[in-house]
């Protein structure tokens, strides 16, 4: 559970190494779908989410994507299917637990104290500050950034706190939605070295993202996802998707 | 003792009073002429159905028919909290047990400790103020929950999903909440006698009471207020929590519901 902590900033060279290939999948969904007011969000879908790897989860805006990543931490409830955790349907897991190893960055960095540090703790309120400190600096940001109040922070260093907030908590997967959209070419890639450095360290990541030069720096396998349904997936190397670009 | 009291012939006398109201709004095309009519016409009517009501019930029934009336407060009061804070899942069984409980160990309360009379001449005034109390902080507790619940969603989920439990994902937002419906009856406390002269007080002093006496009367009536407000959103805000969020701690999705 301190393993995270314990890393400092690595070297490109080191993240760059794919593994996890042959990892028992963190989630394998069998025909999940849901149902909100009449209309299918996700409309049958099977896949999996290989462990410790980065997957990518991309696909045009209203595809379910966010959905997804709610359904693996259980803030939505599929109307049917099944969702297994490293074996284990969801519902025959302690949902607090879960959510603990399955930390869900939102879409909307959302802040819930006045000051940063504070923000570090409410998953984790036994974090010291110097562990507060790496946290932070994982994402890129100076650890002087603690004491700062939450107020006066921009969109991006916001979504960075977030990050840091959900990796204080010490979880198994990350799931992370779009981390970088509001953040320049330099922060971005500070996000994307720690996340390979979150894979390295064991970590599964499942990264939806709207750049697909991102999704292919960074992720091992893609899932593409298409008015709620899975359209392709596979290593990120040769899902057409990605190759073409946009 | 009586003199001071109109007669009916009074009454009628002030049916001049809303004439000008009338007057004015259909002079000013505000729309509201038919409005206040029926309004005045209404209040005389109503009124005069609770006086023969509380005649029949303290000449016939006693203590069992203060029960009744009472019991149809709550339940009148329960309706129309739920009214405003449509869109809370189990609105109306929540408003209901809220302004029952609130209401019900104040009134139980009082009584225990002789402090009221077990009459239905006193039980049913003391009790009709007691609930409105209630009524009132269970409202403005479920209407502010409610839109609470909606506007702080990504908060909300944004504390479950690092794993925290629905009732300390929530709790911040409770706290600001409760504090907000028991605004009015601590307002209402601490400014008692000298904004205006409370209700209890000037019955008593208009029906010939000493002014010493009629604040005992109003003393009570106060800490009664407040404890009733204080009770009826304390349980409304136990059974709201419970309401809004599923056994697998997340956030139920709120229906559409007209704004309280
Ligand atoms: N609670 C809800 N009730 C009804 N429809 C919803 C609800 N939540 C999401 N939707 C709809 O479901 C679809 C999928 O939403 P989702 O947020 O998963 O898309 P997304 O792939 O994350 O899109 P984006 O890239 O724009 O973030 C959208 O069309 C959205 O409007
Ligand atoms: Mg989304």
């Amino acid at each position: 559970m301190d393993e995270p902590f314990a890393i400092a900033v690595r070297t490109r060279t080191c993240a760059l190494g794919r593994p996890g290939a042959d990892a028992p999948p963190s989630f394998a969904l069998d025909r999940v779908t849901v149902r909100r007011a009449g209309r299918l969000l996700l409309d049958g879908l099977s896949a999996q989410i290989p462990g410790a790897a980065c997957t990518a989860l991309v696909g045009p805006s209203g595809a379910g994507k966010s959905t997804l990543l709610r359904v693996l931490n259980r803030l939505a409830e599929p109307t049917s299917g099944e969702v297994r955790f490293r074996g284990t349907p969801l519902p025959e897991l302690d949902v607090l637990e879960l959510r603990r190893r399955v930390g869900l960055v939102g879409q909307q960095p959302v802040l819930l104290t006045d000051r940063v540090l504070d923000d570090l703790r409410v998953g984790r309120p036994d974090l010291d500050e110097d562990r507060a400190a790496v946290l932070l600096e994982r994402t890129g940001l100076p650890a002087g950034m603690l004491a700062r109040a939450t107020a006066g922070l921009s969109g991006g260093e916001a979504q960075r706190v977030c990050l840091a907030r959900a990796l204080a908590v010490g979880p198994e997967v990350l799931l992370l939605d779009e981390p970088t959209s509001a953040l320049d070419a330099d922060s971005a890639q500070a996000v994307e070295y720690t996340i390979r450095d979150l894979v390295a360290d064991g970590l599964a990541v499942v990264l939806v993202s709207h750049n697909v030069p991102q999704a292919r720096r960074v992720a091992d396998h893609v899932l593409v996802l298409r008015g709620g349904r899975l359209v392709a997936s596979g290593p990120a190397d040769r899902v057409d998707y990605l190759r073409k670009g946009t | 003792m009586n003199t001071a009291v109109p007669t009916w012939a009074g009454v009628a006398a002030s049916i001049a009073l809303v004439l000008p109201a009338i007057a004015v709004a259909w002079h000013r095309r505000l729309d509201l002429a038919r409005d206040i009519a029926v309004a005045a016409a209404r209040a005389g009517v109503q009124l005069a159905a609770v006086g023969a009501i509380l005649l029949l019930v303290f000449q016939h029934t006693g203590v069992a028919g203060a029960a009744g009336c009472l019991a149809l407060m709550v339940i009148t009061a329960g309706r129309v909290c739920a009214g405003r804070s449509a869109g809370l899942p189990r609105a109306l069984p929540i408003a209901t047990t809220a302004v029952a409980v609130g209401s019900g160990a104040t009134l139980g309360v009082l009584l225990a400790l002789g402090v009221i009379a077990p009459q239905a001449r006193v039980v049913i005034p003391v009790g009709g103020m007691v609930v409105s109390g209630a009524m009132q902080a269970t409202t403005l507790l479920l209407v502010r929950l409610r839109d609470e619940a909606r506007t702080a969603r990504p908060a909300i989920e944004a504390r479950l999903a690092l794993g925290l439990p629905a009732v300390e994902a929530f709790a911040p937002h409770l706290r600001s909440t409760l504090r907000t419906a028991l605004i009015p009856a601590v307002d209402a406390t601490r400014t008692v006698g000298l904004i205006s002269l409370p209700g209890a007080m000037t019955g008593l002093i208009l029906a010939g009471v000493d002014p010493l006496t009629a604040i005992r009367y109003q003393i009570v009536v106060m800490y009664m207020m407040l404890s009733a407000a204080a009770l009826a959103a304390l349980t409304a805000a136990h059974l709201a929590e419970r309401a809004l969020f599923d056994d697998v701690h997340r956030l139920r999705p709120l229906t559409a519901g007209t704004r309280g």
